[in-house]
């Protein structure tokens, strides 16, 4: 197929493992969907230190379980971007590692308390799940069976998140207080999740001809400040005054004053350059290393000895 | 020989298990396959699989827990009631129900 063809097919789910595809096609997708996985596996890093944190035994269980559902998720999206023939899965795991693979800006800065945790578990996840959602929608097949799954367990991601968010604004004055802390610093960064504006985005346009994509990153940010503003002021969040957001009645859309935010820290941010993010990076990395001998123990081609692992369930 | 059949009724569907039928080469087992499982279901592709080429795990035999079954309340999005979401949450959470349903059926007949 020539990429003109791939143009005027695209649509929903339309190509898969059988069709010939030309190589930027290939190339896009893989870049995209190694970029989501990545994500996963650096979201799961970041939330798996609250599983000891966490202040009950649910909230234990919880955010265990959702830890093993993003490094399921991580998994599932290796796997569909593998069958482009462009990266191996281990290919792409080492790229993880040294510092070459990108992935989701929010997922660079540390988080340093049980507060910070719902901006990642509520407003995080949530603009995630909305980008997610249109996926459904992509026309790399597997890419949209691994969405379909990966939709399925995020919502209780997000509605735990939500119910951990809703505890600490209904406690003390100082709980609410450190709320408040939390969503000042993360906030911009939020902003920030759905990248530049289209007219500054470089593989936006093209991943949009060939139905990759199916929403702009503009429109997905609006439609997140659409559903989730009213969430933060309904827990009592005060909106940060910059950067500034204003609601423009007319095009019935959230205007983000972009100058307010931070592009060079985003840009290196998203180099894998920004210090803080480094060493998250450095810190995947050792895990990595750490658990090599599992990878060998199952990797090893003696003869199974038959037991089935528990369901990871 | 024996082939289980995988019928995929529309573009882009996934394939789902029909049945089976006994033939001594692929292309027996395909023409079988159109003429059992295709004929009269819409369908738009089929998939024959040679039996003993398929793996099998069985929740009985194997003592593992799939789809659910054990109690683990907390890790559905139908356990936490936090108000109106937004509309992929909503969705997200029918499905999760509708599997919870299922579930409950599954453990009632076992």
């Amino acid at each position: 197929m020539d990429l003109e063809q791939v143009k005027s097919r695209a649509g929903p789910r339309e190509f898969g493992p059988g069709d010939d595809m030309p190589e930027e096609y290939r190339e896009a997708a893989t870049r995209m969907i190694q970029f989501h996985a990545n994500s996963e596996i650096m979201g799961a890093y970041i939330e798996r230190p609250f599983i000891r944190q966490a202040p009950s035994l649910d909230r234990k269980l919880a955010v265990s379980a959702q830890v093993q559902d993003e490094i399921g998720h991580g998994q599932l999206l290796y796997r569909a971007a593998e069958n482009l023939g462009v990266k191996t899965r281990e290919e792409m795991l080492a790229e993880l590692e040294n510092g070459e693979g990108k992935f989701l800006n929010c997922f660079h800065y540390p988080i340093q308390n049980w507060y910070e945790l719902p901006m990642i578990m509520f407003f995080v996840d949530g603009a995630a799940m909305r980008r997610q959602a249109t996926l459904k929608r992509t026309s790399w097949e597997p890419y949209a069976h691994a969405i379909d799954k990966i939709c399925f367990e995020e919502g209780f991601h997000i509605k735990h998140g939500e119910s951990i968010l809703g505890e600490i604004a209904t406690g003390s004055r100082r709980d609410q207080q450190l709320l408040q802390e939390a969503f000042d610093k993360w906030w911009p960064r939020i902003l920030q999740f759905f990248g530049p504006t289209n007219d500054q985005s470089v593989h936006g346009g093209f991943a949009m001809d060939v139905g990759l994509k199916t929403m702009s990153n503009d429109d997905l940010r609006t439609a997140f400040l659409n559903a989730y503003l009213s969430k933060a002021e309904k827990y009592g969040l005060e909106i940060p005054e910059t950067p500034r957001i204003e609601y423009d009645e007319y095009e019935e859309r959230y205007h983000v004053e972009e100058s307010d935010l931070d592009w060079e820290e985003f840009g290196a941010v998203s180099q894998n350059e920004y210090p803080p993010g480094a060493e998250q990076i450095h810190k995947r990395e050792r895990r990595q290393a750490a658990v090599e001998w599992v990878r060998e123990a199952i990797t090893d081609d003696s003869p199974a000895a038959g037991a089935t692992s528990a369901a990871a369930d | 020989m024996r082939w289980e059949v995988f019928r995929q009724e529309k573009p882009k569907d996934y394939h789902s298990h029909v049945g089976d039928v006994h033939a001594p080469n692929a292309e027996l087992a395909t023409q079988y396959a159109q003429i059992m499982h295709a004929r009269r279901k819409p369908a738009n592709s089929l998939w024959v699989v040679p039996k003993e080429e398929i793996e099998t795990v069985d929740a009985d035999e194997h003592d593992v827990a799939m789809g659910g079954l054990t109690q683990k309340e907390y890790r559905w999005a139908t356990n936490y009631s936090t108000g109106e979401m937004a509309e992929e949450i909503e969705e997200s959470e029918a499905e999760q129900k509708e599997a919870e349903d299922n579930r409950k059926k599954a453990a009632g007949e076992n």
